[in-house]
């Protein structure tokens, strides 16, 4: 696989950065050595070129508030020469020599995440807003379901309009038109980057996109809005960043979260071609830029930001060994580099000594003053369950961490990375705690921890669940800075799906109605469901399907009425103990109604049937397997075809792939099922005892009897009328 | 720290399961060397690359030309090899099974003994021991270690206190003779010398390898993950990780480590940081070091369980693995600065803080993330008679709240290495408690870190301490109102030292609220009582003024730590009973 040989290459240091917020300033022409700006969220913009792998500053802007975008663009038609940064709500616009030639205060409420420039065009995305200025005027606003992640915009030909292409949280794409919805398609990776093949037709539309699955694709639109998956994610981090890099044929540079560069090269004239993976260099912290041109050498690199923000190249060996004459740098240029460098530290050190001196002296002093360092950098976000049910959180340091500290309330199960050494410490006095801490292995800049809430934990979750993460890390200062993080009751309802779906199913229903707002209703619906509700708007729809069991969850709420629809009588026993706890917490009366349709669970048991009975099939030939791994026979003769020592049947289980990963699901189905039949019977047979029945239930599951337990289900009434 | 890419200098497959640990490599002809392995329950493998085994019991193998199979009727459950004889050069395989212990010469296809095992057998080596030259079986039993001749006679044979888990001879005190160095279930790594153990080292788990570094260094390696060197008996660094070691070898001025999971890393001697790191296929079986290629130099052979067989050349930290890779001095110069960008990072990080806590001087509001500079951390190590157990007292010395207190430790706790405390939001107080019950008596350094702030912090101030607790922390000096209850069970013996030394013995080894002290010069004799914290059981010690001592105690156990740990302080090698 890796066919190229790039080493990396230092260049500067600069506060943390943003994704997309490094580009390459492209050529004037005669001179071939290119400049590069990056912005950091100190405020600080810098362009710098470099020579004899010195960076030598062209300008640098005083600190102000936090920059997420950067384009290079140009002004007047001709050649690309101006950097626009965008933050916080403000996009500025820089001359190659620094001076600010453009201001603007855009009227969009978030910070800009985004933005694209095409002619005289400026599109903006903030939130779930795309805004578009035609000559700094703002022509129009389009508000998306999502959050808008990244965009592209492509000129029309012979007309002035504008078409974009949008990547929205959850949904997929969309393109945009005069503020109008051309056409809009869904992509279950979730793609959070985008980039233009470089001489792409005008006629069509694509971009290439990296997701948060990790995979690779391809998005067109001409008659109408397609993507295809070229590069499946196979384990790899979330896609951070994309960018060009030209050398020996296009290829597509991916910078990942999990601190992965690769280099893919691509067909430009048949896109749909599978890309090709030439070369991965992994740095241990997400990158957050990644693009090529010839920034040190007259020869193509591949220029590379990371989050905590070091900036470095990825230069080709052949550059870097024979090299030294190839850029008429001399050895010498480098040594004294490094000698430069050596003495700054130094400085730097007995600077620090210094102060960590001063510091300490103040310890003993009478008169304190007050130590505030400043927030730790951190990063963390916590996604729905994923399909093994679990819920990660990935946590993303500035600095190096030494331990992490969780604390919950409640049972929880937790499982990390497997460099960090995870120990749950022996409870404090009440058992339905967890206290666990994480050793990191040294240089840990990112880590993940997956948690779930404990089977035996009871099904009485009556609001979501805070975790209480505790990070350290190991240098100084020494900080611990505390991460909250809630678990929602009904993690699973992770995948985003249309609301307006014509759909066979028995739905149960929940109905409430009473004085709360939209806005409490939808605090209180996150206190259940993973990831970013809708705003707060006039009326509200959506739905989510549950990742494990496909069952559907929609809901429908404005002011003062809710209904809430899903065909997991579960699901709506855990909201309506959820929503009740919730509006009693906050002394607001609610009347609450159910409606739950006799046929619900064997419908259900339906939808799963063949992976119940898969499940089970699986359970038992893991069984099997085990006994015969455990007769330890030799393997030669159990291959010996001419005197078989094991029937056809059990060869074939002995052969099988050894899949301890996944993880049995046979007992998580059980249990769903008793849960369903169990909830059933409390919301429809008010509270009426039937315990004998949920026996007999779980003897079938636990058996298999297909035949039992869908009489179970459906003729449950029939069998209480018979005992009254 | 990324995958290496370096490729083995050779690779075969045996085709054959391998159990792990039970590999080792001989020269059944004297010269070329043979893996040989466990292949399951009861099969044994040699491969011979450099010509077959003639005949005998050995079969050939249906799965690989150069193997051949030795069955042998019984469970193996560990492997030996070495040239017994003192006619011949030929090493001599020694198979153990769970009671026996078979000696066969391969090449001669003759047996050379075949013994019962008392007391089970653990581990075999062989090697010389004490003053004798001669190679000698060592077997390792369940609670002993016995020395056999080349024909199977018993030569010496000690009491162990553990399941004997690992062992090596090498001159541990270089006085020119080997001493036996043992490795046990009960966490101890001992040190035998001439039918007496002249030291004992107390490790957190049980003891997986032990390993042969150089006349003064050994490295070893514990069933919960931690390797490290030993150098005199001092510990030199030690790490732990999620797997456990298999295997660990001096190779080329590193330590290499075979983990379970099948990953092999090399460490620098000195700090135990990784240099290199490749993953094999399978699990580790073993690993070892041979001359495989018949080079003149031994390689290191690692064996996966699934019977892949890889062998790596000595690494040489500036060289890599192959010498051709050598780094030209201006790629040098830019790794250097990689590393010196890497510090300034730090360092400007740190200032941050200072130059943050510069700013916020003139500011009255408190921040979310402050804290007074002078806050410091208490710590107290009480005993609580309540609760059976040793009470940490972790307080601030101003109304700061200590937010979660981290106890790590090893070996202590019943699950994990680290205790924590959190209290709950309504009990935030400055102080906050944490029980500690060493199960055994022996010294322990427990760190502690507090994360100090307010309630409603975001940010707290992380405070580490090391508190030392000594060998007989457990026991607590019993009030004089204690009723003396008689016992039967005690020690005695003679010792002729000044009590003043005791005295400082006592202080050492146990947890007082106040040291003992002698009040006048003219003071000869010393009477202490002590309770255990964990049964509430008496210990009392008494130092008479014609040097008889006596220990009582019910324990046995107790008395005999302390009787070994006094002698050690007072540095007394025969004690008069």
């Amino acid at each position: 696989m890796m066919e190229y040989d790039l080493a990396r290459i230092d260049y500067i240091l600069c506060g943390i950065t943003y994704p997309g917020t490094l580009k390459i300033l492209p050529n004037p022409g005669h001179k071939t050595q290119q400049k590069f700006a990056v912005g950091d969220k100190n405020g600080v913009l810098q362009c710098l070129c470099i020579k004899d792998e010195e960076p030598i500053v062209q300008f640098k802007t005083l600190p102000g508030k936090p920059i997420t975008s950067i384009q290079v663009a140009s002004t007047n038609g001709n050649h690309i020469d101006k950097i626009f940064a965008a933050s916080g709500h403000e996009v500025k616009g820089y001359t190659r020599k620094g001076k600010v030639f453009l201001t603007i205060e855009t009227s969009v409420s978030e910070t800009i995440t985004s933005m694209c420039i095409l002619n005289s065009d400026l599109v903006l995305c903030s939130g779930r807003t795309v805004t578009f200025y035609r000559d700094l005027r703002e022509i129009y606003t389009y508000a998306c379901e999502d959050r808008v992640l990244d965009i592209a915009a492509f000129s029309t030909p012979n007309s002035t309009r504008v078409r974009l292409l949008v990547l929205v949280g959850n949904k997929g794409a969309a393109v945009v038109e005069n503020g109008e919805l051309l056409a809009r398609t869904q992509i279950p990776s979730g793609p959070t980057r985008l980039i233009v093949p470089p001489a792409h037709r005008t006629a069509e539309l694509a971009v290439f996109y990296g997701a948060s699955d990790g995979s690779i694709g391809l998005i067109q639109y001409e008659t109408d809005l397609s993507s295809t998956c070229l590069v499946e994610g196979g384990g790899l981090g979330a896609v951070v960043c994309v960018g060009w890099y030209f050398s020996n044929g296009a290829h597509l540079a991916v910078g990942r979260h999990d601190g992965s560069v690769q280099l893919y090269l691509v067909d430009l004239d048949n896109v749909t071609e599978k890309p090709r993976l030439k070369f991965t260099y992994f740095c241990g912290e997400p990158i957050t830029s990644v693009c090529g041109g010839s920034v040190g050498t007259e020869e193509t690199e591949l220029l590379v930001s990371t989050f905590s923000g070091r900036v470095f190249a990825l230069r080709s060996q052949r550059l870097i060994s024979g090299g030294v004459a190839l850029n008429n740098m001399t050895p010498e240029a480098l040594a004294s580099r490094r000698n430069k460098l050596e003495l700054e530290v130094a400085r730097l050190e007995k600077q620090t000594a210094a102060e960590r001196e001063k510091y300490q002296r103040n310890t003993r002093s009478l008169n304190a003053g007050m130590s505030t360092p400043p927030l730790l950098e951190i990063q963390y976000e916590l996604t729905g369950a994923m399909l093994n049910g679990w819920q990660e959180v990935v946590i993303t340091a500035g600095v190096p961490l030494d331990m992490l500290f969780i604390y919950c309330n409640k049972k929880l199960e937790v499982q990390t990375d497997s460099a960090a050494v995870l120990s749950v410490c022996p409870p404090q006095g009440k058992a339905s705690e967890i206290l666990a801490t994480v050793r990191c292995q040294a240089g840990t800049r990112r880590i993940w921890l997956q948690m779930r809430a404990a089977v035996d934990c009871g099904p009485e979750i009556t609001e979501g669940t805070q975790v209480l993460v505790y990070v350290l890390p190991a240098g100084a200062p020494r900080i611990a800075r505390l991460i909250k993080l809630s678990l929602p009751a009904l993690p699973q309802y992770s995948q985003h799906v249309d609301p307006d779906r014509a759909d066979d199913r028995v739905w149960c229903e929940l109905s409430l109605s009473g004085g709360f707002s939209v806005a409490e209703m939808t605090s209180w619906l996150s206190e259940a469901l993973p990831g970013e509700l809708p705003r707060p708007a006039a009326s509200i729809t959506f739905a989510r399907e549950h990742c494990l069991l496909k069952t559907i969850l929609i809901c429908r709420y404005q002011r003062g009425a809710a209904v809430i629809k899903s065909d997991n009588v579960s699901t709506i026993a855990t909201l309506k103990d959820l929503l009740s706890y919730c509006s009693l917490k906050r002394a607001i009366r609610v009347n609450i109604s159910c409606d739950i349709p006799e046929m619900c669970c064997p419908m259900l048991f339906k939808s799963i049937k063949d992976r119940f009975l898969s499940e089970y099939q699986r359970k038992k030939e893991y069984h099997l397997k085990e006994a015969i791994g455990a007769l330890d026979l030799d393997i030669n003769t159990i291959n010996n075809e001419s005197e078989p020592i094991l029937c056809e049947e059990y060869l074939r289980v002995w052969k099988s792939a050894d899949d301890t990963k996944n993880k049995l699901f046979f007992n998580d189905l059980v249990a769903t099922v008793e849960q369903w039949y169990s909830d059933w019977c409390k919301l429809s047979l008010y509270g009426r005892d039937n315990s004998s029945q949920k026996i007999q239930l779980k003897t079938a599951l636990q058996e298999c009897q297909v035949n039992d337990i869908e009489s179970i289900l459906t003729h449950n009434d029939l069998q209480i009328d018979s005992n009254m | 720290m990324q995958m290496s890419m370096v490729q083995p200098v050779f690779k075969l497959e045996l085709n054959h399961k391998v159990s792990p640990g039970i590999v080792i490599i001989a020269k059944y002809d004297g010269t070329h060397p043979c893996l040989t392995a466990s292949a399951g329950y009861d099969k044994i493998i040699i491969h011979h690359p450099y010509g077959g085994i003639s005949s005998g019991r050995a079969q050939r193998s249906q799965a690989h030309g150069e193997v051949s199979e030795l069955n042998v009727s019984q469970a193996v459950v560990a492997l030996a090899a070495g040239p017994l004889r003192p006619d011949c050069t030929r090493d001599m395989l020694l198979i153990g099974s769970p009671t026996q212990i078979l000696a066969y010469d391969v090449h001669d296809n003759s047996d050379l003994f075949f013994k019962e095992a008392q007391d089970g057998v653990n581990v075999l080596i062989t090697g010389s021991f004490g003053k004798s030259n001669d190679m000698l079986v060592i077997v390792g039993g369940n609670s002993s270690v016995h020395g056999l001749s080349w024909e199977g006679n018993e030569v010496f044979w000690n009491v162990v206190s553990g399941r004997v888990t690992s062992m090596i001879t090498f001159d541990f005190d270089k006085d020119g003779e080997n001493e036996l160095v043992i490795g046990c279930d009960d966490f101890y790594i001992r040190v035998l010398k001439n039918n007496q153990f002249i030291m004992e080292l107390a490790e957190t788990g049980s003891v997986s390898c032990l390993s042969l570094i150089t006349e003064v260094r050994f490295a070893y390696g514990l069933v919960n993950g931690t390797i490290g060197i030993y150098e005199e008996g001092l510990r030199l660094w030690r790490v732990k990780s999620k797997q456990k070691a298999i295997a660990l070898q001096w190779s080329g001025e590193s330590l290499a480590c075979a983990w379970a999971n099948g990953r092999l890393d090399w460490r620098d001697g000195a700090s135990g940081r990784v240099l290199r790191r490749v993953q094999m296929r399978a699990g580790s079986a073993a690993m070892l070091l041979a001359d495989y290629r018949s080079l003149g130099a031994p390689d290191l052979v690692c064996v996966s369980d699934r019977g892949e067989v890889l062998g790596y050349p000595p690494y040489h930290e500036n060289v890599g693995f192959n010498a051709t890779t050598k780094k030209v001095p201006s790629e040098e110069d830019r790794l250097a600065i990689t590393e010196l960008l890497n510090r300034k990072q730090a360092l400007m990080v740190e200032m941050q803080h200072y130059e943050a806590n510069a700013a916020s001087e003139d500011m009255d509001d408190r921040p979310v993330t402050g804290m007074p500079t002078n806050t410091r951390l208490q710590v107290a190590v009480t005993s609580n008679d309540d609760e059976g157990c040793l009470d940490l007292a972790i307080s601030t010395n101003n109304e700061t709240i200590v937010r979660t207190a981290l106890v790590l430790a090893e070996g202590i706790f019943e699950s994990g290495e680290t205790l924590a405390r959190h209290p709950t939001i309504n009990n935030l107080r400055s102080l906050v408690y944490a029980p500690l019950k060493p199960p055994r008596d022996v010294p322990i350094d427990i760190h502690i870190k507090a994360l100090v702030g307010y309630a409603e912090s975001e940010q707290f101030h992380i405070f580490e301490l090391t508190k030392h607790l000594p060998r007989f922390a457990m026991y607590r000096t019993a009030p004089s109102t204690l009723s003396k209850t008689k016992s039967d069970n005690f020690v005695t013996f003679r010792i002729t030292e000044r009590i003043q030394r005791i005295c400082i013995w006592i202080n050492q080894n146990f947890l007082l609220d106040e040291e003992v002290e002698i009040e006048n010069e003219d003071m000869k004799e010393l009477n202490m009582t002590f309770l255990s914290l964990r049964d509430k059981s008496q210990l009392n010690m008494n130092f008479a003024a014609n040097g008889q001592v006596k220990f009582t105690t019910p324990d046995i156990g107790l008395a005999g730590d302390l009787i070994q740990s006094l002698a050690i302080y007072l540095n007394v090698g025969d004690l008069q009973v």
